[in-house]
């Protein structure tokens, strides 16, 4: 039994009928199939929220190794997964013991812990990027100076300091923004959806079975 | 009186930056406890839905309790993926996730990305009556569009034809210009979040204006104690 | 070493330390730079004010969490301070996790009852959900199915009156979306505006908007906002200056400084290399 159930066509199968299960309704008007596609796509967001477990094992799993075999750093794992525990254990549905998302630690811990750390992760990349613009912008060919240039102005076309007293700045950035830019979009666009319309008919053949990859075995 | 939550927040926020200056164990503090919060912020949020789900169609009925309850076992089953011989009972959720996901993708994608981005092209007419500039760019369009495409569509031997040379040539310049357009933005949202991060340490409002002694006191702590252990360092071990 | 091979070696943090002046300067001594308005502002503004009318269903979602809020937020306020000047039907939710939130935050800055807003009648929230472009999927398709209960009161959406005829996204007039990613507008544009035809104004940050010019350029997204630059101008069309005014001389020596910086580095480069 166990053997059948470990079987790849299984979770082949079930792709597949998730996928037609969503596309049929749309094109083919069959009342019955469209009710249970949306009581199908109601159950799968309740399924993908069912995963909010696996992060925080993995978590206890990683950093409870480090703590064990105490490798270098392994009192910052304590933190991990000291906040770890604490955000998930205040922030549990159960409002009749004072734990849920309104909860006064959890709401504490997300305003003036996760907000500034999670604001400022992102925000450093602007002295990256800075750092990078003058150590490796460079006018090497002919390309790399079209890339260069188009940057540049853009730059430009954002500070209204510039705007303000070239303002011949801001329309050639609007034109490399409107022409150059959408050409390229557009063709990544056009061809990104053609790439994924052939992955989906990949998929739906049983050929693509990347996402199903893992465990050791096939 | 000090405002712990305006202390705390500022005390993360130097803590990440303080990666500028080098690697150390403020931002280590930091990254630490922004792994713990983040991962744990969302497990409220998405079992507050599942709670709030049951509270709605899935409690009408007998038969939909019943789906309910096996919604729930096939969503237990992504923890089997910590099992090796369990591991298989993994798949069957994650499958039936991908494959609504692509059937949702799929059932529009082609309207939405496709055709009315074909449509629009299409419709960019030649020649504007009046209009050179107008004109002149829409022959661009023209021109640059299909090229970027054909790039992408023709790898291999093919490339190396005369016509495709050329095309291949539009097309990378048209790329280019692109990617420079898009790292133009890129500076604007990177600067656009550290200038809100600095109004924040500067106690601009509507920031708390505590924020800004915290934001001196505690800069000063950190870069003196950086600062004096490298001159430390350096005094442990002259340099050769 | 010459002063130019010294400028192309230049130690990073300097760098960085220049940074942090070009922008700490202008907050602590506002400047009070001209903010020339560009033809993006006087879109998002033409649209709001023209072609969303009294008695309008609007969907305002904040798809944002805080790594987005310093560019976000801003337009975000003044949208809504735009959109509570007119008699529309508001319904707030969001698909990002940090979504709910956001929008508490924007509640300390704008409340809809002093413009004459009754929650539950004229306005309501129905929080977060989770699932990515699957669930707002399945919210165009049945919104009652997917939301079972509002965010404030816990109440069900069936009693709400203002929610008896908003059932599918045919019921939706206008999207109005604040994005940092994924789920954003080519979700929208898949799951609402192909098969319902809604329309959609959406708000980016400035890493998103490459992206965004081919759906403006069909006509699929009526008005794009790019950033904190533009939110600034909108600002100052509505007469409200607030948090991107606030900021955009920061953005405007910033912006220089990254200019003068690739200027500079090329020249550095070129010289150097002559001598070489």
């Amino acid at each position: 039994m166990s053997d059948v159930l470990r079987r790849i066509e299984i979770p082949i199968a079930l792709t597949i009928i998730a996928t037609l299960l969503q596309v049929i309704p749309y094109y083919f008007e069959i009342p019955a199939l469209e009710s249970t596609a949306n009581t199908a796509s109601n159950a799968v967001l309740i399924i993908v929220a069912c995963a909010t477990f696996v992060g925080v094992i993995s978590i206890l799993q990683v950093h409870g190794k480090r703590i064990q075999r105490q490798t270098e750093g392994w009192y910052y794992s304590l933190l991990v997964i000291g906040f770890t525990v604490i955000m998930s254990v205040t922030g549990l549905p159960i409002p009749e013991i004072g734990l849920s998302v309104n909860n006064t630690v959890y709401n504490w811990l997300f305003t003036n812990v996760q907000t500034p750390l999670g604001s400022t992760m992102y925000s450093i990349l602007a002295f990256f990027i800075t750092s990078a613009a003058f150590r490796a912008f460079r006018a090497r060919n002919l390309e790399s100076s079209i890339v260069l240039v188009a940057g540049t102005i853009m730059v430009m076309g954002n500070a209204p300091l510039i705007t303000n007293y070239l303002p011949f700045i801001a329309d050639i950035a609007l034109w490399i923004r409107s022409y150059p830019n959408m050409a390229t979009m557009r063709g990544v666009m056009i061809g990104a959806a053609l790439g994924s319309i052939a992955l989906a008919v990949r998929t739906l053949m049983g050929i693509e079975r990347g996402y199903l990859r893992g465990g050791g075995e096939e | 009186m000090v405002d712990i939550a305006v202390w705390t927040a500022v005390f993360f926020t130097l803590g990440i930056y303080s990666i500028l200056y080098r690697e150390n164990p403020w931002y280590r503090i930091a990254e630490s406890v922004y792994l713990g919060v983040a991962v744990g912020y969302a497990v409220g949020q998405d079992l507050k839905y599942i709670r709030d789900q049951w509270g709605g169609q899935w409690s009408s009925s007998g038969g939909m309790m019943l789906a309910f309850f096996i919604v729930m076992v096939i969503g237990v089953l992504w923890y089997a993926r910590f099992n090796k011989n369990l591991f298989y009972l993994y798949r069957w959720p994650l499958a039936i996730v991908v494959g609504t996901g692509i059937g949702m993708a799929l059932k529009t994608v082609i309207f939405s990305q496709f055709l009315d981005q074909i449509i629009s092209q299409a419709n960019t007419p030649f020649f504007v009556a009046g209009d050179l500039v107008q004109t002149i760019n829409n022959i661009l369009v023209q021109i640059m569009v299909p090229s970027v495409l054909l790039y992408f569509w023709f790898t291999g031997e093919i490339r190396d034809s005369p016509p495709m040379k050329v095309v291949e040539r539009i097309a990378r310049y048209t790329m280019m210009a692109g990617f420079g357009s898009a790292y133009g933005y890129t500076v604007l949202t990177r600067y656009s979040l550290f200038i809100g991060r600095s109004q924040f340490l500067l106690g601009i409002p509507p920031n708390p204006a505590d924020a800004r002694m915290a934001f001196y006191v505690i800069a000063f702590i950190m870069l003196a104690s950086m600062i004096g252990y490298d001159l430390f360092m350096k005094k442990e071990t002259p340099e050769e | 070493m010459s002063l130019l091979e010294k400028i192309n070696k230049l130690d990073r943090r300097y760098i960085y330390l220049l940074a942090w002046i070009f922008v700490l300067f202008p907050l602590l001594n506002p400047l009070g730079l001209p903010i020339p308005i560009s033809q993006d502002a006087r879109t998002w503004y033409n649209y709001v004010e023209n072609e969303i009318h009294d008695g309008d269903v609007v969907l305002f979602t904040p798809m944002y969490g805080v790594s987005g809020m310093p560019e976000l937020f801003p337009m975000t306020v003044a949208t809504m301070k735009h959109l509570l000047t007119k008699d529309v039907t508001l319904i707030v939710v969001s698909f990002w996790t940090e979504g709910p939130l956001v929008f508490n935050i924007l509640l300390t800055q704008v409340d809809p009852a002093d413009y004459g807003y009754v929650y539950g009648e004229d306005w309501i929230r129905l929080g977060y959900v989770p699932g990515s472009e699957t669930a707002m999927g399945s919210f165009g398709a049945s919104i009652h199915n997917t939301v079972t209960a509002d965010y404030v009161e816990r109440r069900p959406l069936s009693s709400f009156p203002m929610m008896d005829d908003i059932q599918t996204g045919e019921d939706i007039d206008v999207i109005v979306s604040f994005e940092t990613g994924t789920p954003g507008t080519p979700e929208w544009m898949r799951q609402f505006q192909a098969p319902f035809g809604t329309n959609q104004i959406t708000g980016c940050i400035g890493v998103s908007v490459s992206g965004m010019i081919p759906y403006v350029n069909s006509g699929q997204l009526k008005a794009l906002m790019p950033g904190l630059t533009v939110s600034a101008e909108y600002e100052i069309l509505l007469d409200k200056p607030g948090l991107a005014v606030a900021g955009v001389d920061a953005v405007s020596t910033s912006h220089l400084y990254v200019t003068l910086l690739v200027i500079l580095g090329n020249i550095a480069y070129f010289m150097t290399r002559e001598e070489d």
